[in-house]
């Protein structure tokens, strides 16, 4: 039997990576450079290899490939960037500032000397429109539609490429906008149009309006993006479908992401966070944290009971997008993170990065940036040959300098200030942590970290052990997570409905009637594809009727048919309330503020299908490593990842060298392999000495 | 706990272990903050985030703090040393204080603090403590904002330093006492819970943190990074040329029968030092616009922290170039017993104002244009939808942040109080749950202070009021617009009116119960922020942006 293919693909920064995964659910992983000007060529490219790696022509390749998932920083990047298309707005009449009103927030509480930022959508491109809805979606002033077409013509004399169209209640009643959408079409036919009640039909109009102006701003480019890659693909010779991976995780058509650009924003993260999630799975291990270090900043999320956290609440670039999207959460520290000593200032490491030119110290290119890389390098803990971004080797002898140069401001000498970065930066990423996991009320000591990205590997284990983090898992999927996780990700479509009902009119009839709407509404946004199976999940957000908050309910489990449903519902919330706030009111009235039907296409997931053998044997260093570490300088064993068996067992101090990373074990910590070839450490208690706290006993102040 | 020092008296510590410790610090306070956002009882403390945390010693300075209410942290210090000078040496590991006298350490009576000692080596080293603005607090009025309170015993109940538990146990009794005496007891004791939580994680953050250093390199890591601080804040008055600067700011009126009363601030830079003598004030009011001595400290903190860089960690280091000079009978220093719960936001705005006012021939790049001032409104009635009463706080048409070097001021963004911390509802939202209607909600062209640089604009809201119902005034700013800074103008001030048969009625900023008929249009215009250098200067382009876009 020929075999079919999957294909995962993910677009970086500086690498796009593929993977392809047979019917077997053997993968076969390639990588090709990025082409930032039109990230499609770079795609068509590295197909290219990928079906030269399986000894078969892109044309073969393609006719065996059932589907192709995406994952793209389009949408991320013209936004980070402010290259989107010039955007108008037309919204109700004497409410054009809702964007830049920003809900009367301002970030940066102590500095008051900052310009405020430029909306995306400037004052004079906001137009008001005659309309008005009532909170229950009645009309109160009917559309002037001469007053739109004068607003529509103003706007394309202005040069204006993308219309969002909000309106106060749009939510409840989108007859206006829709209206609104086709006179905008018939007078700007080239328009990008977004009306808040396709992109987001939920209460609340700042967040409403200014997710439906990113959709809008940033719509132009991904539609152009998508166009093209389909276009190339189709000229190749494929004609399956191509899913694109949207922020909350889930795969979506082509078609969707176009309209619903702004889902796209955190697609390249999310298929490294899917990835994880897939190996959280695979683990068995329900609590996990995915810890990605890289060059310039470390990404952190949250699985727990094997899903992974989703957010409402953020944004990108400063502006507000209220789509749901994993929570990420972005610590500016990494292998380029620059360690310094300034007068009055102290010692700091970050949130500055010496970037890739002239790059920290030992890239050997006159860099002058003393960086973590250059510690890890000082302290034996990186070989030389490591790559450092340019394929060429790292330059010891600079980083030494550097090194030397930074300890003398601080009377400390070489080894001293690099142990000191070190044990700085590991505590930013702990303390990061900590954070998030205190947001979401969950105990880090009951979660495994998962170290993944090329910088992690040094530092995962200290991190986790100042968290008192029992397990740090290294797999070997780490290199291609993203495009891997993509594979793993579920099609999902949520469909949405705001307040179906007060608490006076919520009977159980109105509520099964508006989830069998909106279920049958998503479940007709479905693709029909071979092997998915469909489940629903349906979830509320609830408040007690003073409140301001929403809490997202999930109902999973409740009857819908069944009578009392809403009692049912109302008990799941006083619970679900209870179990975050540590109390419930059961004697309060209750809102159902939005209810949410979720349709999940459930794909096959191709397991890592490598099983490795047990082997009792004691593994083999391939090489011994001079290193500095608290005890003092010692020969470590450095071990290779790809050699090791299960039933290996390595105690610290170690080093691991895999293709990705390399990983440190200090006095204590033991790792071992599991099943699919990935390390496994147990990390040794602060508590027991284990780890490696600085030295400062016969600290003397240069001037003492 | 004596800090090692070199011959040389610097503390001895390496710079790693003192960013460590700084950072883990800081990471504490908010983590505080954190759990308290998690576990408050009351979603309207979680909504406004209307707390803060802090880290102090035990003589009373200020370690680490979050950037959570300026107007709290400040008085921190002032809190402790009050707990310090009751209880001395009687605080004993599992001990919890609370307070909220305005005469000892607190601010305004709904700000209630909670402190947990922190013991190493058998001894008392540091507070973790947490300040949060209650709904309620007893009194004559819900909320304690009563105009028509002469004394302070007609704001609320006053809580002298008190333990709440002691050696671990939780003393109910005074707990039960407190609960009588507040209207939402359920309410009051999960906040009041959730804040003895933050401090407690507070506490065993530091107790692991000392743990691991030892608390000689605990001590010894703070006394540098305070240090720093003062090190870092004295570089910059040194900057400023020496000399007397005078600056004034206004208060409307008293509510009673006072108009523009003054706060006077007069700032004397020699060196590095700063004097500021508020000596020269008014006289303290029979209403409840006096700033109690901890708040009118923690005020005059807060217009520091806005001058000096925003990275230097608002600390005791940076207090310690400060001298304040008070009076006693002062509208900023009133005698014991006179009402203050407007202070917090007034008059602590006119002290920030008439600092940066004095300070502004010394500093011109580093003042802002001023910030607005605070015009509370609330509207209560029956709520057609439901058969309830309701009470609505306007939040909405947030006046205008002040111009500064860096540009136009932020509109909408806020007072001096809250620059930019304070978000309002959703429209929606509101006219889904309230009998109201925003006919109109939008920036208010024209009300941002004329400068090189302009002051943010402040907002225009029309809101109709679907049926009868009573509105109460608690605020400033209708006679006094947000000062204009080195050669800018003053912001707008606030314009509120009521329209009616009779004509238009203006609010005044004081007034309780006033009557409003079924459809009654509430004219609201909010103040703008003052602008920055002579407005001769502004650029050319500026000027037509600002056209072009409708915002003069």
């Amino acid at each position: 039997m020929t075999q079919t293919y999957s294909i995962g693909i993910d677009v970086g920064g500086t690498f796009t990576d593929f993977v392809a995964m047979n019917t077997d659910g053997v993968t076969t992983i390639c990588k090709s450079p990025s082409t930032p000007s039109d990230q499609s060529v770079g795609v068509l490219t590295g197909l290219h290899d990928l079906a030269q790696r399986l000894g078969l022509t892109l044309a073969e390749l393609l006719a065996r490939t059932e589907r192709i998932v995406h994952g793209t920083t389009v949408a991320t990047n013209a936004l980070l960037e402010r290259k989107g298309r010039k955007t108008g707005l037309l919204t109700t009449a004497g409410h054009r500032d809702i964007l830049e009103m920003r809900e009367g927030l301002k970030p940066h509480r102590y500095n008051l000397r900052m310009a405020s930022p430029e909306p995306l959508v400037p004052r004079d491109l906001r137009r008001p429109v005659t309309e008005r809805l009532a909170q229950d979606g009645k009309v109160l002033t009917p559309l002037d539609e001469e007053n739109l077409r004068d607003e529509c013509a103003f706007l394309r004399d202005q040069g204006v490429e993308a219309v969002a169209i909000c309106f106060l209640h749009a939510y409840r009643n989108s007859e206006h906008e829709r209206r609104a959408a086709e006179i905008v079409a018939d007078m700007m036919p080239e328009a990008y149009i977004s009306t808040s009640s396709d992109v987001l039909p939920q209460i609340k109009e700042y967040e409403r309006l200014s997710t439906t102006v990113v959709n809008a701003y940033i719509g132009p480019i991904v539609k152009l993006y998508m166009q093209r890659l389909t276009d190339r693909l189709s000229a190749a010779g494929y004609d399956g479908p191509i899913f694109i991976i949207l922020s909350h995780g889930g795969v979506t058509r082509v078609e969707d992401a176009i309209s619903l650009a702004a889902g796209t924003c955190l697609s390249g993260p999310a298929g490294g966070i899917a990835g994880a999630r897939a190996c959280a799975r695979m683990l068995d291990a329900p609590n996990v944290i995915p810890f990605d270090m890289g060059g310039t900043s470390t990404e952190v999320s949250l699985i727990t009971q094997g899903e992974v956290a989703l957010t409402s609440e953020r944004g990108l670039a400063g502006e507000r997008i209220a789509l749901r999207s994993f929570d990420i959460l972005s610590i500016a520290a990494g292998g380029g993170s620059i360690a310094q000593m300034r007068p009055g200032k102290g010692f700091s490491v970050g949130p500055e990065s010496a970037g890739a030119e002239p790059g920290p110290a030992c890239f050997g290119r006159d860099g002058q940036a003393v960086t973590v890389t250059d510690a890890n390098l000082v302290l034996g803990f990186l070989a030389t040959d490591a790559l450092s971004g340019g394929g060429s080797t790292l330059d010891r002898a600079a980083a030494e300098a550097a090194m030397d140069r930074l300890g003398a401001t601080m009377g400390l000498d070489r080894i001293a200030a690099a142990a000191g970065v070190r044990r700085l930066i590991n505590i930013r990423m702990a303390d990061g942590i900590r954070l998030m996991t205190l947001r979401r009320g969950v105990d880090p000591r009951s979660f495994t970290l998962l170290s993944f990205g090329g910088a992690a590997g040094l530092h995962s284990v200290e991190v986790a052990r100042e968290l008192d983090i029992p397990r740090v898992v290294v797999p070997t999927v780490a290199s291609v997570l993203c495009a891997w996780g993509m594979l793993a990700s579920d099609l999902r479509y949520e469909v949405t409905r705001s307040r179906p009902a007060d608490s006076s009119g919520m009977t159980d009839q109105t509520i099964q009637r508006v989830y069998a709407e909106i279920e049958a509404q998503a479940r007709a946004q479905m693709p029909s594809l071979p092997g998915i199976k469909l489940q629903i999940e349906r979830s509320a957000e609830m408040r007690y009727g003073e409140q301001i908050f929403e809490i997202d309910v999930p109902l999973d489990g409740i009857d819908f048919e069944a009578p009392a449903l809403v009692d049912a519902i109302a008990a799941r919330f006083h619970a679900r309330h209870e179990e975050l706030y540590t109390y419930a009111s059961p004697g309060e009235e209750v809102d159902l503020v939005n209810a949410r039907v979720a349709i999940i296409g459930a794909v096959d997931r191709g397991d890592v299908s490598r099983e490795l053998a047990l082997v009792m044997d004691n593994p083999t260093p391939i090489g011994m490593r001079h290193v500095h570490l608290s005890t003092g300088p010692a020969q470590v064993p450095v071990y290779d990842m790809a050699r090791l068996s299960p039933g290996h067992n390595i105690v610290g101090p170690a080093l691991v060298s895999s293709e990705t990373t390399t990983v440190l074990l200090c006095h204590g910590d033991r790792a071992s392999l599991t099943p699919h070839g990935w390390l496994d450490i147990a990390v040794a208690a602060k508590s027991s000495g284990g780890g490696m706290p600085v030295k400062t006993d016969h600290y003397q102040p240069a001037d003492a | 706990m004596p800090a090692p020092v070199s011959a040389a008296g610097k503390p001895l510590v390496d710079p790693i272990s003192c960013a460590v410790i700084q950072h883990r610090m800081s990471a504490m306070v908010e983590e505080m903050g954190e759990a308290m956002l998690r576990t408050a009882y009351s979603q309207i403390l979680n909504a406004s985030r209307d707390f803060s945390m802090g880290i102090v010693d035990r003589q009373g300075r200020l370690i680490s703090q979050a950037d959570h209410i300026p107007i709290h942290v400040g008085a921190l210090p002032w809190a402790v040393r009050a707990v310090e000078d009751r209880f001395c040496d009687d605080i004993h590991p599992g001990d919890v204080v609370i307070l909220n006298d305005p005469y000892a350490g607190g601010s305004h009576l709904p700000d209630v603090t909670i402190f947990v000692p922190v013991f190493a080596d058998g001894l008392r080293q540091l507070w973790s403590v947490v300040r949060a603005h209650m709904g309620d607090i007893g009194g004559a009025t819900h909320g304690a904002y009563n105009p028509q309170a002469r004394e302070i015993w007609q704001e609320g109940l006053r809580l002298p330093p008190m333990k709440l538990a002691d050696r671990g146990k939780i003393r109910d009794d005074v707990i039960d006492m407190i609960l009588m005496n507040v209207r939402f007891p359920r309410e009051f004791r999960g906040d009041l819970d959730a804040m003895i939580g933050a401090a407690h994680l507070g506490q065993r953050s530091l107790d692991k943190l000392i743990g691991e250093f030892g608390s000689a390199t605990v001590a010894a890591a703070i006394e540098d990074f305070l240090d720093t601080a003062e090190a870092n804040t004295r570089a910059i008055v040194a900057s400023w040329p020496d000399g007397v600067y005078e600056g004034t700011a206004y208060l409307d009126d008293d509510g009673r029968d006072r108009q523009d009363v003054a706060v006077r601030a007069k700032v004397t830079v020699r060196g590095s030092d700063l004097q500021i003598d508020l000596t020269g004030s008014d006289a303290q009011s029979d209403s409840f616009v006096n700033s109690p001595f901890a708040n009118t400290q923690a005020a005059v903190a807060m217009a520091v922290a806005y001058l000096i860089d925003p990275d230097i960690p608002k600390n005791d280091g940076v207090f310690r170039v400060l001298d304040v000079k008070l009076k006693p009978g002062t509208i900023v220093h009133p005698l014991e017993g006179a009402p203050v719960t407007m202070s917090t936001t007034h008059p602590a705005n006119e002290i920030v104002e008439a600092i940066t006012r004095a300070l502004e021939a010394a500093c011109p790049e580093r003042c802002t244009g001023g910030w607005s001032r605070r015009f509370r409104m609330s509207v209560t009635g029956k709520n057609p939808r439901n058969g309830r009463t309701f009470v609505w706080h306007l939040f909405h048409a947030r006046p205008g942040g002040g111009a500064s070097v860096a540009g136009d001021g932020w509109s909408g963004a806020g007072e001096w109080h809250s620059v930019g911390g304070i978000k309002f509802g959703s429209i929606e939202v509101t006219e889904a749950r309230f009998p109201l209607f925003f006919e109109t909600h939008e920036f208010r062209p024209g009300s941002g202070g004329a400068g090189k640089y302009r002051g943010g604009l402040g907002s225009t809201l029309d809101l109709r009021v679907e049926v009868p119902a009573y509105a109460h005034t608690a605020g400033e700013g209708i006679r006094h617009g947000a000062a204009g800074i080195a050669g800018g103008h003053d912001g707008a001030p606030h314009d509120y009116c009521m329209v009616t048969n009779e004509g238009d009625v203006p609010l005044q900023t004081k007034q309780f119960g006033i009557g409003i008929t079924e459809g009654t249009l509430f004219r609201i215009r909010s103040g703008g922020g003052g602008g920055w250098g002579n407005p001769e200067e502004r650029a050319p382009e500026a000027q037509a942006h600002d056209e072009k876009l409708g915002l003069i």
